[in-house]
């Protein structure tokens, strides 16, 4: 039981981990039907610029994450305008490759920046509620570290807070004119690449966060993002690519998908236990879990 | 007028070319230079780089090329560093250019077991000798005569692992064996198990991991699940320093045993505190080598600034040993595949201690499948955050 109940925590964990970086791709996807492929590599500069702060710079880690959301917030608008923009108009197939031009891109720069050392935050220069071996006890000898809790904690937070932005205010709701029809709401008098910006900002700072977060859990490398930006790519099909609460749940879906595949069936699969399901269900609901069904195809 | 220029750049080339042979020898270093486990191909660079500096601070390598006064030639041993990233994609990019490069005369490399085997049929075809510093798969060697390799096998490995968990650490009873899913890590753990079977040690769970991951929280709740008294870490020091680490949080008290994949500093930067009391196997340690060793670590420390590993001593071994196979065999007239063949020829002759190449990882000389299986392994510690020769040894 004890070990049925950890291995639920470490899918938990991880799904938090996949749902924040799921929103910047769904996100973005719902307003411009762009797969943002670069959206990995944000997650991996979220945790390079909060590596960076604290250890050469000496910035307390409760300052240098907000700051790396904030440049990597920065840095999603750049990739926006830079490599987007210019080919709104142009088919998707051109932003699509462009996406992937920009991830390997980014992916190479990382390397050339910080080498390809895999890195970690010097345990010394972070607050203690950070670190692995404080943590709750649970019946049965599991331990919680009270950061893994924050990572769950947060990404319901965060995607509580999101989902009433997106619904309650001004901003939210020019995202969901974008969404439904760009053209219809430029009319309006809503100015949509500003509004496509504040989605690329948004998304790439809950990306940061998860960066930092798995900085912190893992390790931090110039790969980092495309191996978790995969999964979590799933999660966001697996919820329906353009709907926020369905990357929530495919991102814990595929969390508890490894955990579970990995600690009851065969951990030689692991990975693969998460694609299954996602297979599983597209076949079933093309449009994901709870992406709406089309009547034209994309 | 531009077939003129053209013809004017190949002559061009082809004197560059022909200059730059002619007191130069080249051989090849591959190795992960980059990617998870650099760490490795840092190492290596730095000792064969060092010996190779010995050897031409000394004049270079004598050939049987005479000058205008009838002295014999000594010819720059240059080394070309080819990056494989310790991916088998790599790998065979790399194997391809070195073996169709018509400069290079020997290879040394690969480290990571399955960029070797990936090595192993292109050198095999081209005919060009590659020694491991490195590679401990079973396999590497067997069924070409091109293979070798200057330090033990994984099964003679592994079985030394089970046996010394069996013999020397007889409070620990129960063994967890947790792979990566490589031919390194996977050839290990089989080896593993099947010594395990035979004296009678109890294996209580057995998980694998992949390469990319870098969570095995899953994987280490079903292994504390079995409460084992070891975990055998079977894989390389990136993904080893981060089970050590995640274990520890997940409350795992286990002690851990990795093999000569973990032995790199990188090892306790990245596991930490976690790393204390962690055992591990190397084929060599400064520790337990002669006066020769110590002399080359120290040279290593000036140069470098940092303490030489176990890979680094390999690889000046084995620059050493190429060095010297090249030294007596070199003939200027030859084609460059019979000059590879005579290089081949040369080691594979070396097949009894006394004709063993020593260097400072001891006698060097190879069976019938181009394996070394003279060298003993050593056991270290990780105490006080530094590796350390374990007390207790296993050399009989």
């Amino acid at each position: 039981m004890a070990q049925f109940l950890e291995q639920i925590m470490n899918g938990l964990v991880l799904g938090g981990i996949y749902a924040l970086i799921a929103v910047g791709y769904t996100m973005v996807y719902g307003i411009i039907q762009l797969i943002n492929f670069a959206h990995g590599e944000i997650f991996m500069f979220g945790a390079y610029f909060a590596f960076t702060l604290v250890t050469f710079l000496d910035i307390p880690f409760w300052i240098a994450l907000p700051m790396s959301m904030i440049l990597c917030a920065v840095l999603g608008m750049i990739i926006d305008v830079i490599a987007y923009r210019p080919l709104r108009d142009a088919s998707r197939l051109s932003a699509l490759i462009t996406a992937i031009g920009m991830s390997i891109g980014l992916q190479n720069l990382a390397q050339l920046i910080w080498k390809a050392d895999q890195r970690t935050i010097r345990s010394d220069l972070l607050p203690s509620f950070f670190l692995g071996e404080n943590a709750i006890n649970l019946p049965g000898g599991a331990a919680l570290p009270y950061r893994d809790l924050f990572i769950i904690v947060l990404a319901l937070v965060l995607m509580v807070g999101l989902n009433r932005l997106i619904h309650l205010t001004k901003v939210g709701k020019a995202m969901r004119a974008c969404a439904q029809n760009k053209v219809a709401s430029n009319l309006m008098g809503i100015n949509t690449n500003q509004v496509i910006l504040i989605t690329f900002a948004i998304g790439s700072a809950l990306g940061a966060v998860a960066g930092v977060m798995v900085g912190l859990r893992e390790v931090i490398e110039p790969m980092m993002g495309y191996y978790k930006g995969v999964a979590a790519f799933a999660a966001a099909v697996l919820g329906g690519i353009g709907n926020i609460t369905g990357a929530m749940l495919g991102g814990i879906l595929i969390g508890l998908a490894e955990a579970l595949g990995a600690g009851y069936i065969d951990s030689s699969y692991r990975v693969a236990f998460a694609y299954i399901i996602m297979i599983a269900v597209i076949l079933v609901r093309p449009s994901g879990l709870l992406g709406k069904s089309t009547g034209t195809r994309a | 007028m531009r077939n003129l220029l053209i013809g004017l750049l190949l002559l061009a080339l082809a004197f560059i070319w022909g200059c730059d042979a002619g007191n130069q020898v080249r051989v090849a270093v591959a190795g992960p230079f980059t990617g998870s486990n650099a760490a490795f191909g840092e190492m290596i660079k730095r000792g064969a780089t060092l010996k190779a500096k010995e050897i031409n601070d000394a004049g270079g390598i004598t050939t049987n090329e005479k000058d205008e006064a009838g002295e014999f030639i000594k010819k720059e041993l240059i080394l070309d560093f080819e990056n494989d990233t310790g991916k088998e994609k790599e790998a065979i990019a790399v194997a391809t250019r070195i073996s169709t490069n018509p400069r290079i005369l020997a290879v040394i490399g690969h480290f990571n077991s399955a960029c070797s085997l990936r090595g192993k049929t292109i050198y095999g075809r081209k005919g060009i000798v590659a020694l491991s510093p490195g590679s401990t798969n079973v396999k590497v060697c067997e069924g070409s005569d091109w293979m070798f390799r200057n330090l033990y096998r994984d099964d003679f490995q592994a079985a030394f692992i089970a046996k010394y968990i069996k013999n020397k650490l007889t409070d620990l009873t129960t063994v967890a064996v947790f792979y990566d899913n490589d031919a390194y890590g996977k050839g290990l753990a089989d080896a593993f198990l099947a010594e395990a079977e035979v004296i009678g040690l109890s294996v209580v769970a057995k998980e694998s991991y992949d390469r990319d991951n870098t969570d095995f929280k899953a994987q280490l709740t079903s292994i504390k699940a079995k409460n084992p008294d070891i975990i055998f870490i079977s894989g390389l020091y990136s993904q080893a320093g981060l089970i050590v680490k995640q274990a520890r949080e997940s409350g795992i008290t286990a002690r851990f045993f990795g093999a000569d994949g973990v032995d790199s500093p990188d090892f306790l930067e990245i596991a930490g505190d976690a790393a204390e009391g962690t055992l591990l196997t190397t084929p060599f340690t400064f520790g337990a080598g002669g006066d020769q060793a110590l002399k080359v670590a120290e040279a290593f420390k000036t140069e470098y600034g940092v303490d030489p590993d176990t890979w680094a001593a390999l690889s000046y071994d084995a620059v050493g040993m190429i060095a010297e196979a090249i030294e007596k065999t070199y003939k200027k007239e030859s084609s460059i595949e019979d000059k590879r063949k005579a290089i081949r020829d040369h080691l594979a002759d070396i097949d009894t201690p006394e004709e063993g190449y020593t260097g400072i990882t001891g006698l060097t000389y190879f069976d019938i499948n181009g394996d070394t299986v003279n060298k003993p392994a050593y056991v270290k510690i990780v105490k006080d955050g530094k590796f350390d020769t374990a007390e207790q040894q296993m050399l009989e």
